[in-house]
C-alpha cells in the first residue's frame, strides 16, 4: 500500500521569487532555511508523489463557477500566468500530474461519500502552487495532484470541511495498492491582508497568529477547526482564509503535534511553516 | 449594484498585459468598449453591465469608488496595482501606491464584497 510518509504547510507569497534571492537578506535567511527544511525532507524520504493542497487565487475559478473542492485529474499543467510574470517575476513551469491518484482521491463514477469534490482535466496553477513546489522541489521533477480549496469566493466550505478532506487523503492514499510514497503539501499564509485597510503593514493580527501556530504546534484540531470560523478569520485579514488549508494537514496526520510550528518573521507578514513527519 | 460585473471587468483587465495597457491609455475609452463587447444570445453567456457609477470609478481609475462599491479586495489591489505600475520610477514606487492605497480605502472599513 502507499505510504503518507509526511505533510508540510507552507507560504506562496509571490513577493518571495524576486526578494529571496543570494546573497540572502538577512530578515529572509529563515524563510529560506524552513523552506530548505521541507525540501531536504522531501528528498530524505523519497517521495514519488506531491498532493499539493492550495487555493486558486481567482485566476482559473472565478464567480461564474467557484466549486468548493477541485482536485486535478490532468496528466500535465501549465504554471504560472501572464499577470504574476508580470508583477512578481515569476518562470512558466510545466508540472507532470498523476491521473492515477487523482481518481482515487476524486474517485471516478462517483464521488466519495467525504467530500463532493469537482474535477479538472484543464487547469492553469498559480503560484499559490507553483511557489511551494519551486522551493520544496526545484527540479520540479515530481508528479502532483492539486487540489484547490475556495478560500477566497463565499460561500466557502467550512474549516470542518478542511479536516475532512485531511482525513480522507489519509485514508485513501493508506488504501491505494502501490508502493508509492507522498507527500501532503498544503500551502497558506498567517493573518494577511490584500487590498484592504490592512495591506502590507505586518501581521494584522499578531493575536490569530500566536493561536494558529499554537493549534499545530499542540495537536489541537479541535481548537484550529473551532478558531477558524469564518467571522473569527477573515477579521484577521481578508485573505486569512487561506491559512485553513493547514487544517487538512493536520487531519491528515491524525492530528498529532507538528514537528515543525512556525510563523516565521520577514519583511513580508508572517509566514506559516509546518512539518509532519511520519513517526519512524 | 454590480459586483459580479465589477470583479468580472477587473479581472479582465487584470490577467492580460495587452488589456492593462490599453485600459492604461484610455480608462474610459476601454471601459466602453468593453462593455459594448459582451456576448450575443448565440454564444456563450458574456454579459457585461456596469451601472453609471461604476463604470465613471472605472474611467477615473478610482481605487476608493470600487473598494466602497463593493470590489473584490484581492482582484481590486492588483488591478489597481497594474494600472499604476506604469507610473513607478523616480519618486513614486510601489510602496507609495501600497500607503495611498491603504489611506484611501481605510476610511470606508469593511465592505460587504460577497456578490
Amino acid at each position: 500500500m502507499a505510504e503518507l510518509v509526511m505533510a508540510a504547510a507552507t507560504p506562496h507569497n509571490p513577493l518571495l521569487w524576486r526578494a529571496m534571492r543570494d546573497p540572502m537578506p538577512d530578515d529572509l535567511a529563515a524563510v529560506a532555511g524552513n523552506f530548505a527544511r521541507i525540501r531536504d525532507t522531501i528528498s530524505e524520504l523519497g517521495v514519488d508523489v506531491l498532493v499539493v493542497v492550495g487555493t486558486d487565487h481567482i485566476r482559473q475559478f472565478f464567480f461564474d463557477h467557484a466549486p468548493a473542492f477541485v482536485v486535478g485529474k490532468a496528466a500535465q499543467y501549465h504554471g504560472t500566468y501572464e499577470n504574476e510574470v508580470r508583477t512578481f517575476g515569476m518562470e512558466y513551469v510545466e508540472l507532470a500530474g498523476h491521473p492515477e491518484l487523482a481518481e482515487a482521491i476524486a474517485g471516478r463514477e462517483l464521488l466519495p461519500e467525504a467530500i463532493d469534490f469537482a474535477v479538472s482535466h484543464e487547469w492553469r496553477l498559480d503560484h499559490g502552487f507553483v511557489i511551494p513546489l519551486q522551493y520544496l522541489r526545484p527540479e520540479l521533477d515530481l508528479p502532483i495532484v492539486p487540489i484547490h480549496t475556495n478560500a477566497t469566493l463565499p460561500p466557502l466550505p467550512s474549516p470542518r470541511r478542511f479536516a475532512v478532506l485531511g482525513e480522507h487523503l489519509r485514508e485513501t492514499i493508506a488504501a491505494w495498492e502501490t508502493d508509492a510514497r507522498v507527500a501532503l503539501i498544503t500551502s497558506g499564509h498567517m493573518a494577511t491582508d490584500v487590498g484592504g485597510p490592512r495591506q502590507f503593514a505586518g501581521s494584522p493580527d499578531p493575536e490569530f497568529d500566536a493561536d494558529a501556530v499554537a493549534w499545530m504546534r499542540d495537536g489541537d484540531l479541535e481548537g484550529a477547526v473551532d478558531g477558524c470560523r469564518f467571522d473569527r478569520v477573515m477579521a484577521a485579514g481578508n485573505v486569512t482564509y487561506q491559512y485553513v488549508n493547514v487544517i487538512t494537514a493536520l487531519a491528515a496526520m491524525g492530528g498529532r503535534p507538528a514537528d515543525l510550528a512556525e510563523a516565521t518573521e520577514s519583511r513580508f507578514a508572517s509566514s506559516p511553516f509546518f512539518m509532519w513527519r511520519k513517526p519512524a | 449594484m454590480t459586483k459580479y460585473m465589477i470583479d468580472k471587468f477587473m479581472r479582465a483587465v487584470e490577467m492580460s498585459d495587452d488589456a492593462v495597457s490599453r485600459y492604461v491609455a484610455d480608462p474610459a475609452g476601454f471601459v466602453d468598449a468593453w462593455l459594448a463587447g459582451g456576448g450575443t444570445p448565440d454564444l456563450p453567456t458574456d454579459d457585461r453591465v456596469l451601472t453609471p457609477e461604476e463604470r465613471d470609478a472605472f474611467a477615473a481609475v478610482d481605487h476608493a469608488a470600487l473598494y466602497a462599491l463593493g470590489a473584490h479586495p484581492y482582484l481590486l489591489w492588483h488591478f489597481i496595482e497594474a494600472a499604476h505600475t506604469h507610473e513607478f520610477g523616480d519618486g513614486f514606487g510601489w510602496r507609495d501606491l501600497v500607503e495611498r492605497y491603504r489611506a484611501d480605502v481605510a476610511p470606508h472599513g469593511h465592505v460587504d464584497y460577497i456578490p
